[in-house]
């Protein structure tokens, strides 16, 4: 091996895999790349020809037509680790990311984690587990009751107990699960079965449990969360908050940090809080406490994110601290570097995630090829994205393109920028959520700040509708282009300096720019 | 060639006159009508996939791709969809009470049978997709005429899934 940045680290190495695809695999990829690290990507077939595979500089197929053959395979990703001598594996978000069996399987074939102790993501990761650990620990967690029904008893019988003694309206979540997925809100009584059923086979489809726990469900709350890195020499920070509050049914559309609705006080007591959590797992490396913040300011803890966040640079923008490179140095062994009082809040970031869906559809994902995407530059405006022009949109992976993120001064201008960045971003081919994302954005009520996870959810879909054009304008518009042989390919452009997958022209704040699935 | 502008079936016809270069818009036709427009002139632009729009005097760039049939463009920060179609071809309505997946998935749940009465709202088909659940429910009281599909069947975007009549 030539020298590396980690050589005389405790646990150096040189060679990182990173077992996920995408804008998180671009980025990490690319930060492997910054640190000096040779960065080795994994593909299936359908990912032969993306972006990942072309900015690693090696790369492994998976064999397989399935995820779980591929990217949800630890035997393949480590024997592929294996193949090209890697000596540690970057997991992303999602897939095997949450799966403490993996990384207990990386460690035992010598290889370095970059992630938290398998222990810290099992009791995390099931969130029966966790809520009983934070009580234990003093955290705030949210009024209910921790009862299990696990898969396969009598559901119902324990089911309608325990939903009786939370109350309505309640929440169903999957004791594995994330994303929205596995989790059902039941209103009334009489719903309690079907979304059950529905809640826990999803949670199994997407987790291999079907395990479901109620919560009480908070209306009128926020979702804020805490970033946390803490090094293995038992020094834990936060890096303040992001507030995730505009989520359609339990996905978050956009994020923000700091949060509108909170104060340097609040800050300060739910970051302690964040630091507490952490600490009752012995985390280590990047995590996320997520949190509901009620109207009254109080606060509960949710669960905890053990792996790096899709919304993780609204905190690098606003905090200048690269949390992939964090990972990688607690990975080697090393110190932080900083305590907490080095960690400043510098202007305001916003983050806007790019799907390929349809909103006037009631959001259905959408499949294309991306004829032509031109994403956004200019100053304080960051595209971390896994697509680039000419690729298929399938319906294979998850249907998010890219992440806008912008940052400013104020939350006002960073508005401001993130209206205008998401104007300039030209995605023709694919029917994506960029008009309603302005529009959100645009809504009184989040750029008042005052929006709750309901918000969207409840909102008439015509609050969010794209305004109309001139038919004429767009139709004359459409003659000429075929007049004029516009649709011939783009082999031919004269392509400037403009980078075509991430739209930099050699802009000097080109590392803080990536891209995702 | 007609026009339509995105979900709206109005078809138009558009005229353009060549000037130095420049095309610009003599008329807009709808149903034989001619159409208010504001004056308009497009001319190709170096970079690909761009034009160089005129309206009313006012100079934008708009970007365009054209995919199948239809010419995906980008102006003034909002993206639209026109569609070509043959002169006088017909206009495809979608039939009311037909119901098609909106995505391609596989059938989870059959919740009715040809020949049953539903309600509005009622939910007809569970199909999964992208990990999720969809529920495809009645858009209107009726009959389920044709049920094209049953539990574990593969489905391609658009493809009918059931019908309901009155």
């Amino acid at each position: 091996m030539t020298s590396g940045p980690f050589d005389n680290a405790p646990r150096p190495f040189g060679t990182v895999l990173v077992a996920n695809r995408g804008e998180i695999a671009v980025r990490v990829l690319q930060a492997a790349r910054e640190a000096g690290l040779r960065g080795i990507a994994v593909y299936s077939d359908a990912d032969a020809g993306s972006l990942h595979v072309e900015v690693a500089d090696d790369a492994v197929h998976l064999p397989g037509a399935t995820l779980a053959e591929t990217y949800l395979n630890p035997e393949a990703l480590i024997s592929a680790a294996g193949g090209c001598g890697a000596e540690a594996i970057h997991p992303g978000y999602g897939f095997l990311s949450e799966r403490a069996d993996f990384a207990i399987a990386v460690e035992d074939a010598g290889l370095i984690w970059i992630g938290p102790p398998s222990g810290a993501i099992s009791t995390m990761g099931d969130k029966i587990s966790a809520r009983i650990r934070m009580l234990e620990s003093g955290v705030p967690v949210i009024p209910g009751a921790e009862l299990s029904v696990p898969d396969g008893a009598d559901h119902l019988g324990a089911l309608a107990a325990c939903a009786a003694r939370v109350g309505y309206p309640l929440l169903l979540k999957a004791s594995a699960g994330g994303g929205g997925k596995g989790m059902r809100a039941v209103h009334e009584p009489k719903m309690l079965r079907t979304e059950y059923e529905a809640a826990s086979r999803e949670a199994s489809a997407a987790f291999g449990d079907g395990t479901i726990y109620v919560e009480r469900l908070l209306s009128g709350a926020r979702h804020v969360e805490v970033q946390i890195l803490a090094d293995s020499h038992g020094n834990c920070i936060h890096l303040n908050e992001r507030d995730c509050s505009l989520q359609r049914r339990h996905q978050k559309v956009i994020e923000e940090s700091p949060s509108p609705a909170v104060d340097h006080q609040l800050r300060q007591a739910m970051g302690d809080t964040a630091v507490t959590a952490a600490k009752a797992v012995d985390y280590i490396g990047a995590g996320t406490v997520e949190f509901m913040l009620s109207p009254k300011g109080d606060f509960y803890f949710l669960e905890m994110n053990t792996r790096l966040q899709v919304e993780h640079p609204v905190t690098e923008m606003t905090t200048g601290i690269d949390l992939v490179q964090k990972q990688f140095e607690v990975a080697a062994g090393l110190q932080l570097g900083i305590v907490q009082s080095d960690v400043c809040m510098s202007g305001h970031a916003i983050e806007a995630r790019i799907y390929a869906e349809d909103a006037s559809k009631g959001f259905l994902p959408v499949v294309g090829r991306l004829a032509l995407w031109k994403p956004p530059h200019g100053p304080g405006i960051r595209v971390d994205s896994g697509v680039r022009q000419g690729d298929v949109v399938t319906i294979d992976f998850d249907p998010m393109l890219a992440k806008l993120v912008v940052h400013a001064s104020t939350r006002r201008a960073a508005l401001r920028r993130l209206d205008a960045a998401l104007a300039d971003l030209v995605a023709l081919g694919v029917t994506t959520n960029i008009g309603f994302l302005r529009n959100a954005a645009a809504h009184h009520a989040f750029a008042s700040g005052s929006v709750t996870t309901e918000f969207l959810d409840s909102a008439p879909i015509s609050e969010f509708a794209e305004p109309g054009a001139d038919p004429a304008v767009l139709v004359a518009i459409a003659s000429a282009a075929q007049r004029l042989g516009m649709e011939r390919a783009p082999s031919d452009d004269a392509s400037g300096s403009v980078d075509e997958h991430t739209g930099h022209s050699g802009d000097p704040f080109r590392t803080l720019s990536r891209s995702f699935p | 060639m007609d026009w339509s502008v995105g979900e709206d079936s109005r078809r138009y016809t558009v005229a353009l006159n060549d000037s130095d270069g420049a095309l610009r818009l003599s008329s807009v036709q709808h149903d034989g009508m001619e159409l208010d427009s504001p004056e308009i002139s497009i001319t190709r632009d170096d970079h690909h996939g761009r034009l160089r729009v005129e309206i009313a005097g006012t100079p934008r760039l708009a970007y365009v791709a054209k995919v199948g049939d239809a010419w995906w463009i980008h102006l003034d920060g909002r993206i639209h969809i026109v569609r070509a179609h043959e002169p006088g071809s017909a206009r495809t309505e979608p039939s009311e009470g037909s119901l098609s997946a909106p995505m391609p998935g596989t059938i989870l749940e059959v919740h009715v049978k040809e020949g049953q009465r539903v309600r509005k709202g009622q939910t007809l088909v569970v199909l999964e997709a992208m990990k999720m659940e969809h529920r495809i429910q009645a858009p209107k009281a009726g009959e389920v005429t044709n049920l094209h599909f049953s539990e574990g069947d593969r489905v391609d975007m658009g493809e009918i899934l059931v019908q309901i009549g009155d």
